[in-house]
């Protein structure tokens, strides 16, 4: 067994982090609680999730917790999304009474730079999940100023989707290494699917990209960054990034008669899911869409969800931009934090090391997650199997994980929640042209840039 | 052709005539009004797909039955329990606010003291204070106390007045003259009395509508126990609902079914506090 | 008692006032307590450390640094505060109004002794029963522009359907249909202040003036205007914190182009979006102060239009 439960409360680490991190917390004006004896329940925080998401994790966790001698265990689920979850997290942080331990659906720097979790370093020196056993892109969006403020254990991976029947039906090869290598060869494809009726669009190849989570993704694939973590440097009006969106209007001009309220109104072209908006069906789904960009999480809802769904789809690496040199891939996080004031630490982290290498593959077996850590032998989600063949589940998971090798920096900015806002609003401006991408972007980089210094002021 | 019956279907009384125009115009008022909670309904008991489908659907077909089922057996969505926790919430808040607001509201409306005007000032004031203003430092307080993650910072402060309902309140305690009072008091009968026996029976009906908004606004309350409370089974529905929605944006269904299941409850109430209401109207003797 | 009382008036009558007036003013505090230490714990101390933090740095988690008027400053420079600012000010001189008559229209309408009253008021007062979440979730389904009945049938009636969730210039309307449909509790408020007006008023009103005209506008609307005053200001106060029909139909940027982002969507994003509670601390300064300026414009103007039957003036 690779993996031992240290004793909670036993154990010297624990104590000797304890005492490290007493100073700091009692300059934060947390309750004296932190240096409570008492073990409690072991309490676990989830942001979202379906109940099949919820029975899994506290199933992991009450298993955990027997092992390690607690007297119960506590997975709250359904406490919002995003913003209403960390909301109530930060809540709990602030009012000295936080779970144990929590999964976060953004990256922990945000809250991590202004104190809310502890940082992991010290802990991971001696255990059986070292840094060096996770891909650096991963963990860097857990990172500020070189301190580690959660893990990644498991990952949404984003890369582009494509319907074999529609590529089959024009004669164009369905494998994914045939798949268009840049933007130039996506465009050109795309146009052969686009039909009209009129202001209705029918049948579209692939829509230039609006979603505002995935965009480091495109930049990235121009050659470009939106933020410089190392440098704590805004880049989001840069030559590459204005030129990626200048040439995107004007595929939207050429393809798509230069207006995206046409495209919406004739259905959902963006994502996967019905529009939350207007409830319209998603296109690639209706078999009305040949290809578009997505997460790994969608193959756990392509066969639940009661909407249209075809069966043979595949996944390719993202082609590449103009001035772009090599693909790259995107996360949605899953990572895991242990917020300060976390009365049980020491059994967070035994708990951490315990989910990411043999939690994880329970996880992954029901839930397209993509495990993350270089030590876990992950079999592909179950339903995947029995839908697409076991050859087929198993290409396409080492294809995920293979590309959560090249992901690239996507939210590690201590004002992510602000930057994610004024990049909404400029890509806005930008499709609706209300504003060229070069005011759009440069307005978007100076606000960034000035409240990003203002939080990290002082 | 005889003409005398004609006549009187070509002139019907005027009564008639505004009677039938009135009720067609609330009729027609009535059925926008309805429109919104008709489509609940009906949505809830349609699957996603038949919630847009083109052509539009009046009515669900088929009528999906297993979506209150559904509801009932959701392991992410223990209504029953959050329906006690709502009944509970909302009734202590409903029962507080009566007592206290309706105490303070005869002061400022009904007895003169010095500073009544500066505090009544206040208390306008007070009312104008987005809540989220005050929240934060009152959230640290509770959570110095212990008392976070229970149901004392979401009652408590009800049993001893609220600007709202004492501004409410008030003005209708305005109406009552106060010559009524005045004759009370020369009967040596105490404030205490005045305020029980004379002057709330006088203002039975506000005091009803006021527990009933209390009540409703309550039930409806999001914010507060959501940051308050951290166990799902401790929410109240309001939280649940919103939780159970945001987890699955796209159910529209079950979200619209769990609104169905939440308004129920206060459409009982409503309807058997109306028969309240006319009571009240009853009794007072105008 | 009473008799001794009427016999010796002439002579005790002052002094006893005074005796009374002060059990009276000692009743009058003492009723007022609880409320008075709400005010004191709940709201003024709450209120001063508001102010304090609004001239801080404070993250919600570490301690706050003093940054005197910087936030006030940053406000004046963000353009999400004037746009927001503008879309809520044009919010309220919508809404309000709108709101305000549409409501005394109903109350007229439903003040009258009909087989259906009771079937009417329920139809009224149904959408106040509705979660405001689910309200919203409703009119996204109502306003649908595939599968929802509106634009079917406007369709039917001969007009072109807006797009309403998503043409910028149509979706504040959008979130002011949404305010008018909750209309019950104004409506509850001024029903209320119409079935106390005592039915003798009403009697030698109908003699007076047969006119149903003059009546409203001579004796109905001035017997009411203490809840025309309510209704108001509560209008004016709520119509400023509209949110959470913002925050489902426009999330936190205001979708689209920024036309549904209200202030206090930017105020509550500050705070737990970006975790800015200094900055969110000034904005609930600056809205609070707005509010009480229009506020008590509406007292002011007050005096002269509102008519309480119990008070002295």
């Amino acid at each position: 067994m690779a993996f031992q439960v240290s004793i909670p409360g036993g154990s010297f680490s624990r104590r000797g982090f304890l005492r490290g991190t007493a100073a700091t917390a009692g300059a934060l004006m947390l309750p004296g609680r932190l240096m409570a004896q008492d073990l409690g329940p072991l309490v676990e925080w989830l942001p979202g999730g379906s109940p099949l998401f919820c029975e899994i994790h506290t199933g992991l966790l009450a298993g955990f917790a027997e092992r390690g001698g607690f007297s119960a265990s506590e997975t709250v689920c359904g406490l919002g999304q995003n913003t209403e979850f960390n909301q109530s997290l930060i809540g709990a942080i602030a009012s000295g009474n936080p779970p144990d331990i929590s999964m976060l659906w953004d990256s922990p720097v945000s809250l991590g730079a202004q104190g809310a979790f502890m940082p992991l370093d010290e802990m991971m020196k001696g255990s059986t999940i070292p840094l060096e056993t996770w891909p650096g892109g991963l963990l860097a969006s857990c990172q500020f100023r070189g301190v580690t403020y959660g893990l990644p254990v498991t990952a949404g991976i984003y890369t582009m989707w494509f319907n074999q029947d529609m590529f089959e039906a024009k004669g164009i090869p369905t494998d994914r290494a045939s798949f268009p290598k840049t933007w130039d060869e996506m465009r050109k494809l795309s146009k052969e699917f686009t039909v009209w009726d009129g202001d209705y669009l029918q049948v579209a190849g692939f829509v230039p990209p609006r979603a505002v989570e995935p965009m480091a993704v495109w930049s990235a694939l121009n050659g470009g960054k939106l933020y410089d973590a190392a440098n704590l440097k805004y880049m989001l009006d840069s030559e590459q990034n204005i030129e990626m969106f200048n040439y995107f209007l004007d595929w939207l001009n050429e393809e798509y008669k230069g207006d995206v309220n046409l495209i919406d109104r004739s259905g959902n072209f963006t994502d996967g899911y019905p529009n939350t908006t207007t409830g319209m069906g998603p296109a690639f789904r209706e078999s009305r869409l040949a290809g578009m960009q997505s997460g790994s999480w969608l193959m756990g809802d392509f066969y639940s969800d009661p909407v249209p769904n075809f069966q043979r789809w595949d996944l390719a690496a993202h082609p590449v931009g103009p001035s772009g040199s090599a693909t790259a891939a995107g996360i949605w996080p899953n990572w895991f934090v242990i917020p300060v004031g976390s009365k049980n630490p020491q059994a967070a982290f035994d708990y951490l090391a315990y989910l990411s290498v043999e939690g994880v593959v329970k996880w992954y077996e029901q839930i397209p997650d993509v495990p993350t850590n270089s030590q876990v032998k992950a079999k592909p989600p179950a339903s995947l199997v029995e839908r697409r063949g076991q050859e087929f589940a198993d290409s396409a998971s080492a294809f995920l994980q293979e590309q959560a090798s090249i992901v690239t920096p996507m939210w590690d900015s201590p004002v992510q929640g602000f930057a994610t806002d004024q990049m909404t609003r400029a890509v806005e401006k930008i499709y609706t042209k209300a504003a060229t991408p070069a005011e759009a972007l440069a307005e978007a980089q100076s606000a960034c840039q000035t409240e990003l210094e203002r939080v990290l002021a002082g | 052709m005889t003409a005398p019956p004609l006549a009187a279907r070509r002139k019907p009384p005027r009564k008639t005539v505004a009677r039938i125009v009135y009720h067609a115009v609330m009729l027609t008022v009535s059925a926008i009004f309805l429109l919104p909670f008709y489509w609940m309904v009906v949505s809830a008991f349609k699957n996603n797909a038949e919630i847009f489908a083109r052509p539009m659907r009046w009515f669900p077909d088929p009528i999906r039955w297993e979506n209150v089922a559904d509801l009932f057996t959701r392991p992410d969505f223990p209504f029953l329990q959050q329906f006690l926790n709502s009944c509970f919430y909302a009734g202590m808040v409903a029962i507080g606010t009566c007592l206290s607001c309706s105490l303070a509201a005869y002061s400022f409306g009904c007895l003169r003291w010095r500073g009544r005007n500066l505090v009544f000032g206040l208390t306008i004031c007070a009312l104008l204070i987005p809540p989220i203003v005050t929240f934060l430092p009152v959230f640290l307080g509770w959570s110095k106390l212990g008392l976070k993650d229970s149901y004392w910072p979401l009652i408590a402060p009800y049993f001893l007045g609220d600007a709202f309902y004492i501004f409410m309140l008030r003005q209708f305690f305005l109406g009552v003259p106060r010559e009524l009072m005045d004759a009370a008091r020369l009967d040596g009968a105490s404030e205490f009395r005045i305020w029980w026996q004379i002057v709330l029976p006088q203002v039975k009906s506000a005091l009803v509508i006021v527990g009933l908004f209390a009540f409703v606004y309550t039930w409806h309350e999001f914010f507060t126990p959501l940051i308050y409370l951290q166990n799902r089974e401790d929410f109240p529905l309001s939280v649940g609902l919103f939780t159970f929605r945001s987890q699955r944006a796209a159910e529209w269904s079950m979200a619209m079914m769990g609104a169905t299941f939440t308004a129920l409850p206060l459409l009982v109430l409503f309807l058997f506090t109306q028969r309240f209401f006319r009571q009240g109207l009853a009794t007072k003797g105008f | 008692m009473a008799d001794s009382g009427e016999i010796a008036a002439g002579a005790t009558l002052p002094r006893r006032r005074r005796k009374a007036g002060r059990a009276e003013a000692r009743a009058g505090v003492l009723f007022a307590l609880p409320w008075i230490i709400a005010l004191v714990v709940f709201t003024l101390v709450p209120l001063i450390l508001t102010f304090v933090i609004a001239q801080t740095k404070f993250q919600i988690i570490g301690l706050p640094t003093w940054v005197g008027l910087a936030n006030y400053e940053a406000m004046l420079k963000d353009p999400a505060v004037w746009t927001s600012a503008r879309n809520s000010a044009l919010y309220a001189v919508l809404s309000v109004p709108i709101k305000l008559v549409l409501a005394l229209i109903l109350a007229l309408l439903l003040n009258r002794v009909t087989r259906l009253a009771g079937f009417y008021r329920t139809v009224f007062y149904l959408p106040f029963l509705m979660p405001a979440v689910s309200g919203a979730i409703v009119f996204m389904l109502l306003l649908s522009p595939t599968g929802g009945p509106v634009n079917l049938i406007l369709g039917a009636l001969g007009f072109d359907a807006p797009d309403w969730l998503r043409d910028p210039s149509v979706a504040l309307w959008t979130l002011v249909l949404l305010s008018l449909w909750p209309l019950g509790v104004e409506t509850l408020v001024f029903l209320g202040g119409l079935q106390n007006i005592p039915r003798d008023v009403q009697e030698a009103a109908e003699l007076d003036s047969p006119k149903a005209w003059h009546r409203l506008v001579w004796i109905t609307l001035p017997l009411i205007t203490p809840m025309i005053l309510f209704n108001l200001v509560i209008g004016i106060i709520s119509s400023f914190q509209v949110f959470v029909q913002a925050i489902v139909i426009g999330g936190t940027t205001g979708t689209p182009a920024e036309s549904t982002l209200m202030y206090m969507v930017v105020l509550y994003r500050a705070a737990f979006r970006y975790f800015n509670i200094g900055y969110a601390a000034a904005m609930a300064t600056v809205l609070f102060v707005v509010v009480l300026l229009l506020t008590l414009l509406v007292f002011r103007t007050a005096r002269s239009w509102v008519y309480y039957e119990g008070e002295s003036r």
